[in-house]
């Protein structure tokens, strides 16, 4: 073999080891999901589980509602991914493109808010959650309106897309002007068209970041029909009464459907995450 | 024509209403009244009484919320220590022609993709006593070991699958820094006789300056918030071995010292902002 020929072996062979690194857990997880109890620490491990059972995801939904999760985990992602995009786009719009007093100290105080760690407001906020539920019943803690609006608007997303949008030759808004226009109509008809793929972006950004997010559901949601799938998951495996099978059959619920987007959609999650960085950089 | 523009002035606040709406409600008053909450004794119920500097004066003193300042120090420094390193090491692998170059680019990012609940949950059955690894140390007769019970190996197990979690997000943005830095710079290198280790030493690295600095900003700011890695595996245990500052924080919010709470998230701030602020003062000043 050639010194050259070595060399791509070991850079292959070393790529594929590390690949093996990173996918094996998930498919031990999905493997220890499909098996009977007794063989989940079983030694030698058995990799392949045989015989394999539904019996721990069966077990699972009994007794915690993950389906419910699940709903729970798309209807509140949908509503901040939907929120962020509308509201950051459009607030991304008036401090790019348009003059009015107070735009640039509005802008400079929302992005000193980029500082702060949200556990500075995190126990206020949930006080006021808290407030609010026994104010009106409805919305406040421990209900969609509590798990959504405190991200229905993130500062770093307005940032990205008014980067974005300052690309956008001012002569094409003005014509659209000239031909009488309305504001609102340049908005809807020539804005956003061309913030498409800086909203594309964001939307990824924020999936990611809403659909993982721990804390706050965890903190905001007291009853089981509220959680969202990382805290039904997280509360689930400190159940004493749940063995492995039965935790990584709830992993494989929670992890699931994530996994199945990404691989669709791989190349433009990967883009969109690292576009955000690197527009950021330079 | 004054009042075109004051319609569009008007436009321009209604644009950003929902923004500053949101942003005033759920984060400008919460910052002031959790600032004004950390003075005070409050447990959620009865109003606040003023304690001045009492919390911080309880908190600095206290070994355990030391000891949480510690953990998450070194938690910071090892994972900061490994994750960008190997996001380096992994995209110079990757950045050639090369087949299969998208299959290893998801598996890296697969567990970027991941919830850390989620990867937290994998990682505490592979390190339990009977657990995979365990198992395959045994395979090479090594002996096992328990991880997450043994005060002295749980923050660095902790540690490991953090890194091996999060490190797919570095290799994606050096891949793609690396992308950007044009193939002239490395001819000339090369024409005035620069070897391998000359380019990467002044080509690449200068090259890659801003975003080293990107990823050790943000890496840094999100490795001192550890948290749901820590609640899933070990809930800060053995004996606090792995309590970090956020789960201190959610363990005083649970047990309802909210004045101590607020403190504790205060402090949090403190070290990050004069961290974020050394960083731009001393290595931002790229000459890019």
């Amino acid at each position: 073999m050639t010194a050259r020929g070595i060399r791509r072996a070991a850079l292959y062979g070393g790529l594929v080891a590390a690949s093996t690194v990173m996918v094996a857990p998930f498919l031990w997880t999905v493997s220890t999901a499909l098996k009977p109890s007794a063989d989940v620490f079983a030694s030698p491990p058995k990799l392949i589980p045989d015989p394999a059972t539904l019996a721990n995801f069966q077990d699972v939904l009994t007794l915690l509602p993950f389906d419910r999760y699940l709903l729970n985990s798309i209807i509140v992602t949908g509503a901040i991914v939907l929120l962020n995009v509308v509201f950051g786009t459009m607030a991304a719009y008036a401090f790019a493109k348009l003059r009015f007093p107070g735009r640039n100290l509005i802008f400079a105080v929302m992005l000193l808010t980029l500082m702060v760690p949200f556990q500075v407001n995190l126990i206020p906020l949930y006080a006021i959650m808290v407030r609010l539920k026994e104010a009106t019943g409805v919305i406040g803690a421990d209900t969609y309106f509590g798990l959504i609006a405190p991200s229905a608007v993130q500062v770093f997303g307005i940032f990205l897309m008014r980067q974005f949008l300052k690309s956008i030759p001012d002569e094409i808004l003005e014509s659209a002007r000239i031909d009488g226009a309305s504001e609102w109509r340049i908005l809807r008809s020539v804005v956003f068209p061309l913030a498409a793929p800086g909203m594309a972006t964001l939307a990824i950004f924020t999936f990611i970041a809403a659909w993982n997010d721990f804390l706050w559901p965890l903190i905001v949601t007291s009853s089981d029909d509220m959680r969202t799938l990382p805290v039904g998951l997280a509360l689930l495996a400190r159940k004493n009464t749940v063995n492995w099978g039965q935790t990584m059959a709830g992993t494989v619920l929670a992890a699931g459907p994530m996994i199945a987007v990404f691989l669709v959609l791989q190349r433009r999650f990967i883009e969109g995450l690292t576009a955000g960085a690197v527009k950021d950089v330079g | 024509m004054t009042l075109a523009r004051l319609r569009r002035q008007s436009i321009g606040y209604a644009l950003i209403a929902p923004a500053v709406v949101t942003v005033v409600v759920f984060l400008l008053i919460p910052i002031v009244l959790s600032a004004y909450w950390s003075f005070t004794e409050y447990n959620g119920v009865k109003p606040p009484t003023w304690v001045g500097l009492d919390n911080y004066a309880t908190l600095l003193t206290s070994p355990r919320f030391q000891r949480s300042i510690w953990n998450t120090v070194v938690f910071v420094v090892l994972g900061m220590g490994l994750g960008p390193p190997l996001g380096l090491a992994t995209a110079l692998l990757l950045n050639r022609a090369m087949r299969f170059r998208g299959v290893f680019r998801v598996a890296f990012f697969l567990p970027v993709m991941t919830s850390l609940v989620v990867v937290a949950t994998i990682w505490k059955m592979l390190y339990n006593e009977n657990g995979l690894i365990n198992e395959i140390l045994r395979l090479f007769t090594l002996p096992g070991h328990n991880w997450l019970s043994d005060p002295n190996t749980a923050l660095p197990s902790i540690v490991v699958a953090s890194v091996w979690q999060g490190f797919g997000f570095e290799t994606v943005v050096f891949l793609a820094a690396l992308g950007g830095i044009p193939r002239d710079y490395y001819d000339a290198a090369r024409v005035d006789g620069a070897g391998r280790w000359a380019q990467f030493r002044y080509v690449t690295l200068p090259g890659l300056r801003p975003t080293i600095l990107f990823i050790y900003i943000i890496g840094i700011i999100g490795s001192f918030q550890v948290f749901d890695q820590i609640f899933v595996m070990t809930q800060g245990g053995p004996v606090n071995a792995t309590r970090t500052m956020v789960f201190d924080l959610y363990d005083k919010f649970n047990s309802l010292h909210l004045g101590e709470a607020s403190a504790v998230a205060y402090i949090l701030f403190v070290i990050l902002a004069t961290l974020s602020w050394i960083q731009f003062r001393f290595f931002g000043e790229g000459d890019r």
